[in-house]
């Protein structure tokens, strides 16, 4: 009963000449009534994920294999007039920035109101009348007064709760929301990520694939977790059971490295070494140039994702 | 670990420091003879930083923190107060003085990408600062430049580079090498980590952690990041709308955080637990406008214990326990 399903997704970059891999082999499954996060540090590949399910990609990148399904639709090979359709109703997106998804030139009511009459074929009372609700449901204060505001008016955080009032306006099945609290302060990132859950997953059973760097935002919010790392994925599976024993050794590294009060001041994890780049990726398992672990075959064998007892996945030969 | 103002003169001290922005005024406002508008970003604020130490000072956007960093390397004017360098105002500093000061106090910025001359290679950038002051001979510069490069994690080789051909995490190093050329004594940082992903962010703090340890540097981390606080810091101090409204060591903050403020910004942070869950209803509304902040306590409209005279009198910083000061009526004397 998959919302939203990848099957051996791969994105592509041309670059110098080539393409060259971003996304590779990914496969997961996002189910209604789940926040499923998406994590991994810059280059890991885990926005041009969402881009590709959502067919945005740049001209200079393309799927290159695989299929993203939503519920029984095929977007890889859908055509723009349906993609068009899908964006802004059963699928949706917010972003990091806010005004990506807001017109400047625009009201905000004109904005919400615009989306609801485009998708839901309401009449311009009845629309109205459900973006005041909208706009209510979000937080906004006065929100009578404020349909008649441009986007500039608003705070950083004030924007991104209209962009999520338009984002759920059309009762999505599934919303993608890319680093969507990632340049809020903490207390307003706390009420974003709180609606987030509460008028989509709890209440509307929707599937949320939520991508973040934060390893505190998945603990918090999300139900599994994806760890990505070089373009694939190398763990997955309940965020308890990640945070409480994470098996591959880069999910390891990576929930020692943050600090916290409990490790000695310069005591952190070091990751020796660093993210490799897109053009110049190891071979076997991405990882092992950078891992305590590894062995002469890692070098030579990619491990693929494995599920273990208990049902936690994982991409290493230690667990072979 | 804990320790306070325990007798000995702070390497830094600030009393009473405010700045306070005018906001240009329509000249139509200005004819009609109505009052200029001012954001203070910073009001009033007082503290001390202890040599070899770290002072975080969090807050979230608009709290005045970045500004007060600002002031007390004397990058801009205060409105009022004073800055004390070793017992010296740097307001009033004259020159020598002052160049002497610059030579002890550095900053290393959030964002390497913006902070570092793209024209300018790396050893070019670290030596700049050995230029200005005419240290040694250019062969003795040079040789200074590859200590420095070793000394943060590079190599003489980088030194060609331009700042677009490293990584973030290398030009926080070139950025650490610069602050570090004269050898001062405190450093201020501004967001050091915040664009940097974990792995780097942790090499980043342990080298700056080494520093510290080698040089005996003191740090003031200017921070929204409670993790890297409480990992880093020995003292914090807790700024909203540009007011210090708690200040404690560290321990004690994050054991028990007593300013509503505190304890709603440390309930919102996801902490890397999910055994431990966020309190989602805590925080109420957006933090008001610094061009109006609110009467009397400036958090009393979003706070979840606030009494009735709340909104008409402003509480002031004070001692609660030993070395730990908030500001708060439910602190003050004869509240109860």
């Amino acid at each position: 009963m998959s919302l939203l399903s990848l099957r051996h997704l791969t994105t592509e970059f041309y670059s110098g000449g080539r393409w060259l891999e971003a996304v590779s082999d990914v496969s997961f499954d996002l189910l209604p009534g789940e926040i499923l996060g998406l994590v991994g540090e810059s280059g890991c590949g885990k926005s041009t994920i969402a881009y590709s399910v959502m067919r945005l990609l740049a001209s200079n990148a393309r799927i290159s294999g695989g299929e993203v399904w939503l519920g029984d639709v095929n977007l890889t090979d859908a055509s723009e007039d349906a993609l068009q359709d899908l964006r802004g109703s059963r699928l949706s997106m917010i972003f990091q920035d806010p005004m990506t998804a807001l017109d400047s030139l625009f009201t905000v009511g004109h904005q919400v109101i615009e989306t609801l009459q485009e998708h839901l074929a309401l009449d311009p009372p009845a629309a109205r009348e459900r973006a005041l609700d909208l706009l209510r449901q979000v937080g906004i204060p006065a929100a009578e007064e404020r349909l008649k505001a441009y986007p500039y008016q608003f705070s950083g955080g004030m924007s991104q709760r209209i962009a999520l009032a338009i984002a759920i306006s059309c009762h999505p099945q599934v919303l993608i929301a890319d680093e969507p609290t990632t340049a809020l302060d903490v207390t307003i990132q706390a009420q974003i990520l709180h609606l987030i859950r509460r008028l989509l997953v709890e209440e509307q059973g929707a599937g949320v694939l939520l991508i973040t760097h934060d390893l505190g935002v998945v603990a918090q919010v999300c139900d599994r977790v994806a760890v990505m790392y070089a373009g694939k994925i190398v763990e997955f599976g309940a965020v308890d059971a990640i945070f409480r024993d994470p098996l591959h050794p880069y999910t390891q590294a990576l929930l020692n490295s943050l600090p916290s009060q409990g490790i000695q001041r310069g005591a952190l994890e070091n990751i020796r070494g660093r993210v490799p780049s897109l053009d110049d990726r190891p071979t076997g398992c991405r990882f092992h140039p950078r891992c305590p672990h590894a062995l002469a075959i890692c070098r030579e064998e990619a491990p693929p994702l494995l599920r273990r007892d208990g049902g936690q996945e994982v991409a290493c030969v230690l667990y072979d | 670990m804990s320790s306070t103002i325990n007798g000995a003169e702070p390497l830094l001290r600030a009393v009473g420091l405010s700045k306070h922005f005018p906001l240009e005024s329509s000249l139509l406002a200005t004819l009609r003879g109505a009052e200029a508008q001012t954001v203070k970003a910073v009001e009033a604020v007082s503290l001390d930083v202890t040599a070899g130490q770290t002072l975080a000072i969090v807050g979230e956007s608009g709290s005045g923190k970045s500004t007060l960093g600002r002031l007390l390397l004397r990058l801009m004017q205060p409105t009022t107060g004073q800055v004390l360098y070793q017992g010296n105002n740097i307001f009033r500093m004259n020159r020598r003085e002052l160049s002497a000061f610059r030579r002890q106090a550095q900053i290393i910025l959030q964002d390497p990408y913006a902070s570092l001359n793209p024209r300018m290679r790396v050893g070019r950038i670290i030596r700049e600062p050995l230029d200005i002051y005419r240290e040694g001979t250019v062969a003795e510069r040079n040789k200074r430049v590859d200590a420095l490069l070793e000394r943060v994690g590079l190599n003489s080789a980088h030194a060609r580079a331009y700042p677009s051909e490293l990584s973030g995490g290398q030009r926080q190093r070139v950025g650490i090498a610069a602050a570090l050329a004269l050898s001062p004594e405190i450093i201020i940082a501004d967001e050091p980590t915040s664009s940097l992903d974990v792995s780097v962010q942790a090499q980043t703090l342990n080298l700056l952690a080494e520093l510290q340890r080698d040089f005996n540097l003191t740090y003031v981390f200017i921070t929204h990041d409670l993790g890297v606080v409480q990992h880093f810091s020995d003292r914090v101090a807790v700024m909203y709308l540009g007011k210090i409204v708690e200040e404690a060591p560290t321990e004690t903050l994050f054991a028990a955080p007593q300013h509503p403020y505190t304890q709603v910004l440390f309930s919102a942070i996801p902490l890397p637990d999910p055994s431990r869950r966020v309190n989602w209803d805590l925080p109420k509304g957006e933090p008001p406008s610094p061009l109006d902040p609110p009467p009397g306590c400036h958090f009393h409209p979003r706070c979840p214990k606030v009494m009735s005279n709340c909104s008409t009198i402003a509480p002031r910083l004070e001692a609660t326990a030993p070395g730990q000061r908030v500001a708060c009526l439910l602190y003050a004397d004869g509240a109860n």
